[in-house]
């Protein structure tokens, strides 16, 4: 069954054009996205690393006076405004003692057959509105050694959307024996979702090729072409931090305000920028398993004011793929060290129903070094228990100890003189040096979805109002990373 | 046949009922077109295309039409595969593919005068609707050349749906009999589709690409 809330979360092709590209991609933008040769001039006015240009050759003319012998041993051709990856062919290689060269899927084209594909690129056969182009020689990039092992030859990349000046998703195109080594979705290479807060792959899907009228994907959790083929997800890709900087510095100079950026990992000069791309497609959301519309509209109309905002932004609202990923290994759900929780008001927990004013949101310190957990007294006040904090202030229990020998000796002999329904017990706790005995109550709370009856001490006001203590992080992972 | 005062003038004043009946249909085509593409998400070889091969097959018959382009695809599937092999200019490429379509499609004529297969009298139907249908051929290899083999065959699966329905519509004399005295409908048409223009929802073809998002409310991300 669908869901129709889940419709509401998917960007489709009609909205993608309508609400993002046009408005947000100004024309002026969208040609220079889409001729490389101004890509990579704006880029490098940036100090963006993209891979280097051998030769431009833009008519037959240069072309029937290119120098071969100049050319490195291996090199790529591209159409400067070609689209889809087409008319792109990567050398590896020249075969010794001719004039031809290797392609990844070990076949070699001569020095005839390749100024005949240069001739086409010139006659605009790869390009948009079939005009004519330049063709590109470039410098093949050598792919970091880490996403190399899962790569079928060609070249491993990284797509991310920027949209607002903050990353909303990310995805790895991993080339298989399918695609012929190139990193196009719809010729069978794998797209592999990345958590952007921490850039660890999660799913991986691969285009079903048995569907042949409509792109749909199927879930894969292995390479599928290697020798030894290897898990998919788990992967960290190297330098996050940086790409997702270099995707924004991208957006920013192309002025591109909806964008996906190409970007591949070279084992010496680290993330080289591909392409810019103004209408990216759209099934990086199937690799992550997650809708755009949902994070577009919530970064709609955002002030972000630097690169560092823009990616603490994405971290915080859009990462935890990835947790959710050890909760199902692990069966533990993983907390930020402060949680914003949910506590009930003590009514609530007799009543089936329970209404908005009877909850308060709070946020939570997880602390692994006390055993019970704790609530601030005035928070314990807003949640119903003011009554039972009065009765328990009204028992003339001493406000100190000299030890905690004496004070639980205090609590054996007395416990039973303690009558109210709210107070479960009391504790002997040490606060700001002074022992002291405080009375337990238990309240209702939802950490992360779940709800639990939690024992707690009350306490004079707190940093945080709530503090978990181990007794209730049972079943639990605390990520520490997230102290923002 | 009796026609509303506006038809009527339009037929006084030097256009011809075929003629008004054919801008007419062109309407309504592109309509259907622009309502597959952004309602349905199917692809055609643009808008050209399925136009041409609906009005063709209104004038073939549509099962002529239907063997015609068979034979179309077929040989330039077989002279493209077998001329892609050889080093040479595109365009040259197209032109000796033309040269072996035009081949084709004589011998196809030729054997079913001879042998029948259902389509007698095929001779018959007009040259220029046969050549519309051979222009399929560019649009397909275009489209094998820059994309793969498979998004072609997907793009012309689509296209021969729309123009069959196109087809469809216009070879009801109902429907065109109701159209030239309603000429009303092209401004509404012209509505439709600023409508169907402002539509930001997902195609169907959308619903089925991200089906595995749609399903499993577990994996999505809020």
């Amino acid at each position: 069954m669908l869901q129709s809330n889940r419709i509401k979360e998917v960007l489709g092709l009609n909205r993608r054009n309508q609400e993002y590209v046009r408005p947000y991609n100004p024309p002026s933008a969208k040609r220079i996205a889409d001729n490389k040769i101004l890509t990579k001039k704006l880029l490098s006015a940036e100090g963006i690393s993209t891979p280097s240009v051998y030769k431009l050759i833009k008519n037959k003319k240069q072309l029937q006076f290119l120098d071969w012998e100049s050319l490195p041993k291996s090199f790529v051709i591209k159409p400067n405004q070609g689209t889809g990856g087409n008319g792109i062919i990567v050398f590896y290689g020249k075969k010794k003692g001719e004039n031809s060269w290797i392609r990844p899927n070990g076949t070699t084209m001569s020095q005839k057959d390749i100024t005949l594909h240069i001739e086409n690129i010139l006659e605009g056969r790869f390009s948009m509105g079939d005009r004519s182009d330049i063709a590109i020689i470039e410098e093949r990039v050598r792919t970091d050694p880490l996403l190399k092992q899962y790569s079928y030859k060609g070249v491993p990349d990284i797509r991310i959307i920027c949209f607002n000046g903050v990353p909303i998703m990310a995805m790895t195109r991993i080339p298989t024996k399918r695609s012929n080594g190139t990193a196009n979705l719809h010729s069978g290479a794998i797209c592999t979702g990345l958590d952007i807060s921490t850039g660890i792959t999660t799913n991986s899907m691969q285009m079903n090729t048995k569907s042949i009228f409509s792109d749909t994907y199927e879930g894969i959790e292995y390479t599928t072409d290697l020798k030894v083929n290897k898990k998919l997800s788990g992967i960290q890709i190297p330098d996050w931090d940086e790409i997702l900087t270099i995707a924004l510095k991208c957006q920013k100079a192309s002025k591109l305000g909806y964008i996906g950026v190409d970007i591949a990992l070279d084992a010496e000069k680290g993330p080289v920028v591909f392409e810019l791309n103004a209408r990216p497609g759209l099934g990086i959301q199937v690799a992550n398993q997650a809708g755009l519309r949902s994070r577009l509209e919530r970064i709609k109309g955002l002030e972000i004011n630097s690169i560092k905002h823009g990616i603490r932004v994405a971290k915080n609202l859009f990462g935890g793929e990835v947790e959710e990923s050890i909760e199902t290994v692990s069966g533990r759900k993983v907390v930020s060290i402060t949680e914003k929780i949910l506590l009930y008001n003590k009514k609530a927990n007799l009543q089936k129903t329970v209404k908005a004013s009877d909850k308060e949101i709070a946020t939570a310190f997880m602390d692994t070094g006390i055993q019970s957990s704790r609530i601030s007294v005035s928070l314990a006040n807003r949640l119903g228990f003011i009554d039972t904090i009065k009765y328990f202030n009204s028992l003339n229990i001493p406000k100190k100890f000299d030890t905690l020998k004496d004070a639980q000796t205090y609590i054996d002999d007395n416990e039973t003189l303690i009558k109210n329904e709210y107070i479960k017990r009391v504790a002997k706790i040490i606060e700001d040096g002074i022992i002291k005995i405080r009375p337990v109550i238990e309240v209702k709370t939802k950490i992360s979805g779940d709800t639990q009856d939690i024992e707690m001490i009350i306490t004079e006001d707190l940093e945080y109002l709530v503090v978990i203590g181990r007794n209730n992080l049972k079943g639990y992972l605390i990520d520490t990373s997230k102290t923002f | 046949m009796e026609y509303t005062p506006l038809t009527e003038w339009i037929l006084k004043h030097g256009i011809s009922q075929q003629t008004l009946e054919l801008f007419v249909i062109i309407t309504i085509l592109a309509t259907i077109i622009s309502i597959s593409r952004y309602i349905f998400g199917s692809k055609t070889y643009g808008i050209y295309a399925p136009i041409i091969l609906a009005i063709s097959y209104s004038y073939t018959g549509f099962r002529y039409g239907l063997a015609i382009t068979f034979v179309v695809i077929a040989t330039t599937l077989l002279s493209y595969s077998i001329l892609k092999r050889i080093r040479m200019h595109y365009i040259t490429r197209i032109a000796i593919n033309y040269c072996l379509l035009s081949i084709a499609l004589v011998i196809a004529l030729l054997v079913i005068n001879k042998y029948g297969l259902g389509l007698e009298n095929m001779a018959n139907i007009p040259s220029l609707a046969v050549i519309s249908i051979a222009a399929l051929s560019d649009f397909f290899i275009k489209q094998f050349v820059q994309k793969s083999f498979r998004s072609s065959i997907a793009i012309l699966f689509n296209t021969m749906v729309i123009a069959s329905i196109g087809w469809y519509v216009i070879t009801r004399d109902i429907i065109t009999a109701y159209t030239i005295n309603n000429l009303w409908i092209i401004p509404l048409l012209i509505i439709l589709n600023i409508v169907i223009g402002q539509f930001k929802g997902l195609r169907v073809k959308d619903l089925f690409r991200f089906s595995s998002i749609l399903q499993d409310k577990e994996n999505v991300a809020k």
